[in-house]
Order: structure tokens, then sequence, then C-alpha cells
């Protein structure tokens, strides 16, 4: 998603992380207790994960993300007057990049003379699950992260 | 002030079923095309702002939710 966000910042699209709560709750990453415990693990996280985009801080309730859904990794592209006009309740860079060019084409076929309405269409994108990652970020929570996961998901 | 119980239920302390799948809600979500509410948001350096403010800077913005795993 870094990539993606570098990609299309030159074309008029920001790029958001908005760090939530533990969804796998370890040793190292342990659930959050306080705003300042939250803005640790934001931080370790930046520095882990690379993220280059800014990352903001969700109130302790989790407000923002619960009104959103509250998926562990999810992302929304909303417009600038605060319309969603994606929601997706995984991430996948390929999604949301397919997404972007297709809006970014809207100013274009409107210019050349089509006139467009708005609608919705439903669609069933495929992401790569990353398992490797997904386990090294288990790991990394520690071993109660990973303990849990296989109790809920023995075949996952 | 945000209400104890529920930044308790939303911060878990175990990823089990009966504390986990309550938050998996994007049903529940709001709909495309239909303006969302704002939120208080804060950025590392502890300064505040919100979800408008940030989405008001671009056409478009992706908005990433996310943690450790």
């Amino acid at each position: 998603m870094n990539k993606i966000a570098s990609e299309f910042e030159k074309k008029e699209i920001g790029s958001i992380f908005i760090y939530t709560h533990e969804a796998h709750p370890g040793e190292n990453y342990p659930h959050l207790t306080s705003m300042e415990q939250k803005f640790q693990h934001a931080k370790a996280l930046r520095e882990i994960y690379g993220v280059t985009r800014p990352i903001l801080i969700d109130s302790l309730d989790g407000a923002c993300h619960r009104y959103f859904g509250s998926m562990p990794n999810m992302t929304w592209i909303i417009n600038r007057s605060g319309i969603p006009v994606y929601k997706s309740d995984w991430s996948d860079s390929h999604s949301v990049k397919n997404a972007l060019e297709y809006f970014l084409e809207i100013p274009d076929r409107r210019k050349a003379g089509e006139r467009l309405a708005p609608f919705h269409v439903e669609r069933l994108d495929y992401r790569n699950q990353e398992r490797e990652l997904f386990y090294k970020s288990l790991e990394r929570n520690g071993q109660k992260a990973i303990e849990e996961f296989r109790k809920a998901f023995p075949s996952g | 002030m945000p209400d104890q119980t529920i930044t308790d239920l939303y911060n878990y302390d175990e990823f089990v079923p009966e504390k986990f799948e309550r938050w998996m809600r994007f049903d529940d979500s709001p709909p495309v095309g239909k303006p969302v509410l704002d939120f208080p948001l804060w950025n590392l350096d502890q300064t505040s702002t919100s979800l408008k403010t940030e989405i008001n800077r671009y056409t478009y913005t992706i908005v990433e939710f996310g943690s450790f795993t």
C-alpha cells in the first residue's frame, strides 16, 4: 500500500493509515489500555513495517474504526466531500489501484462529453493472503498471538 | 470520555471468537455514496486532527485501517 500511495500522490490522491487496536494481542504488543501505549505501538509499527504514509491514531475506544465496521485491515477511498466511493473489508493494493484508476478517468470522460451518473456495484475481489508475512507478524506480537490464532482457526 | 466498557471490549485481551467476532461488522458499515461522520484522530506527535481534515486535503484519500496484525 505504501507503493500505491507514492504512485498516486502526484495525481491528487492522499493516503493515511489509521492505527486501530491489536487484533492479535501478544506478549510483545498486548491489548491496549491507554492512549500513551497506543501511540507507542503506532510508532513501533511505523518503524518495523516502514509505513511511509501518515499514521493517525484513533481514540482508545476505536470510535472511528467501529463506525467503519471495525475489520482488522480494511481500506476505504473517500472523496474530498467526505463521501466514500470504495470500501473493502480487506486491504489489497491491486484492488485499490484498480479502483483509483477508474475514478481518475472520470474527469477526462466528462470532458470528452460523456454524461456520467453514479451507481452502485458489488464485486468479489481476490487478495493475496501473504500467509508467511501474517505468521511473521503474529510471531512479532508473541507466542500467545500464535497459539490463540491456531486455536481459533485450526486449519488456518 | 470514552465508555469504559466499550473501550475494554474493543481492546480485547485475547483472540478468541467470543471477543473478536463481535467487531467483524463490515455489513453494518456506512454505505458508499453517503457522507460519513467526522471523528477526532491524532498524529504520531500527539497533535490532534480529524478524519474530515485529512480527507479534505486531496481529491480522494485512501484510508487504510490496521495494526501489527
